[in-house]
């Protein structure tokens, strides 16, 4: 590689890591305890518990409706969710209108089992991390400028690859200088950590810049695949009253056998047209669990509209979230992606302590060399 | 011809413990969205092998300062 060369992928490399560098520090330290917020709810009284009641049956789902609204009186259900990790609750989510902004929604945990108001849900610090880590509490402007900061995070690592050649070509893999200067240690860990968790911090990285454009894909499928399903029904107003729960949920079970509900979406809200629910299916496999099948129905009379597998490019989004948030393989690879985190952090702390290092050592260099070039009085 | 084959395996050198990591993460971080509990524990030793190495760095450097350590020790 011509010095030339390198020099460029360095101002490269260099610039895509300063100017992501707090964003990038913000996302590893608010991540790092959002890789246990399930544990840390817990800890600290937020998550609901259900009851104990082994082998007691499931309320229906329009139980659970009603309790949910009577639980927020004068509010509107959006959503109902069953998780399934959690097999002993459902979540609700009402808002003051269908369409409501998503800050304005109540997140309520119910027993599955007596309809029983647990708590509610996503409050606390963990709400905060959340916050920062995905919007910096300003909304999607702030999801997409942080999608940036991941595509220069990902710009930064592949600068870095093509740099670890003419850094390390003299060098066994590996290798820290111990007897060196501290900025050539510094320097070596951070090759050395750099390209060990390189594919790791790709994959994340890339993965929650695609999380940052949910937004931007629902309204796409919504414009394109939504619009298409809903076509027969255009015109309609939206529904005077609503079928009953418990039948939306059986019907959407017969349109995809061998699946379960993960959510309804109740008409008017972003998931769905104003007429239709729509109920997302999951499969029971690690992988069919996490991609949604959408069965719409239509909202007054329960019957199935149509159904249809999403799109890819919603696919990719709802494959990349498991990859980003490493939550499906147990206690265990939480724990590898939190000892992840912290690498990445030593990676970006140590880069700039080398940058910051390198403009100490030119300081005093150029410093001299105008000295040199100071005509001395005579 | 001979130039170009060094460069080579100088390459190789350099590159193939990274990209083996970086092949071993991949299959990890999919084994266990793909293979259920079985890619669960291979997604455990693989995703987790860049932090074994440098765990094993680390090690390495401090038994170094130690050995070197103890020897300046016994040499006064």
């Amino acid at each position: 590689m011509k010095a030339r060369t390198v020099r460029l992928w360095s101002v490269v490399h260099a610039w895509t890591s300063l100017i992501s560098t707090v964003f990038l520090l913000l996302l590893c330290l608010t991540g790092l305890p959002l890789i246990f917020h399930h544990e840390i709810d817990e800890l600290l009284g937020y998550a609901p518990q259900p009851e104990a009641h082994a082998g007691a049956a499931r309320a229906t789902t329009q139980a659970v409706a009603d309790a949910a609204l009577a639980a927020d009186p004068g509010r509107v259900l959006q959503y109902i969710s069953w998780d399934k990790d959690e097999p002993g609750i459902v979540t609700a989510f009402t808002n003051s209108a269908v369409d409501g902004l998503p800050d304005n929604t109540t997140v309520r945990a119910f027993d599955a089992g007596s309809t029983k108001l647990l708590g509610p849900v996503g409050i606390g610090p963990m709400l905060i991390m959340l916050k920062l880590h995905t919007d910096m509490f300003v909304g999607q402007p702030g999801k997409l400028f942080l999608g940036g900061m991941g595509l220069l995070f990902a710009v930064a690592i592949i600068s870095g690859v093509v740099l670890y050649w003419p850094f390390t070509r003299r060098l066994r893999f590996a290798t820290i200088r111990d007897h060196a200067s501290r900025r050539v240690r510094w320097l070596d860990w951070h090759n050395l950590i750099g390209v060990v968790t390189v594919a790791w911090a790709l994959v994340v990285g890339l993965t929650g810049v695609v999380n940052t454009w949910a937004e931007l894909m629902l309204n796409q499928w919504k414009a394109t695949e939504l619009a298409s399903m809903v076509a027969p029904y255009a015109g309609k107003p939206p529904p005077a009253h609503l079928a009953s729960l418990d039948d939306v949920v059986a019907r959407a079970r017969q349109a995809a056998p061998g699946m379960e509900v993960a959510f309804i979406a109740f008409p008017g809200t972003p998931f769905t047209s104003s007429h239709h629910f729509a109920a997302f299916m999951r499969g029971d496999t690690a992988l069919t669990a996490r991609l949604l099948k959408p069965v719409l129905l239509d909202g007054e009379t329960g019957e199935v509209a149509d159904s249809r597998a999403l799109p890819l490019y919603l696919q990719a989004l709802l494959i990349s979230q498991p990859l980003h948030f490493g939550d499906y393989g147990g206690m265990p690879l939480k724990a590898i992606w939190a000892v992840l985190d912290i690498l990445t952090i030593v990676v970006i702390g140590s880069g700039l302590y080398l940058w910051l290092a390198r403009r100490r050592k030119r300081a005093p260099a150029r410093t001299d060399a105008f000295a040199r070039r100071t005509p001395v009085p005579s | 011809m001979h130039g170009s084959s060094d460069r080579s395996r100088l390459w190789i050198r350099v590159f193939a413990a990274p990209i083996l990591l970086a092949a071993a993460t991949i299959t990890g971080l999919l084994a266990a969205l793909l293979w259920g509990t079985v890619g669960q524990y291979v997604a455990w030793v693989t995703v987790g092998a860049p932090v074994l190495v440098i765990a094993w760095v680390w090690v390495r450097c401090r038994t170094q300062k130690t050995g070197q350590f103890s020897r300046t020790i016994r040499g006064k």
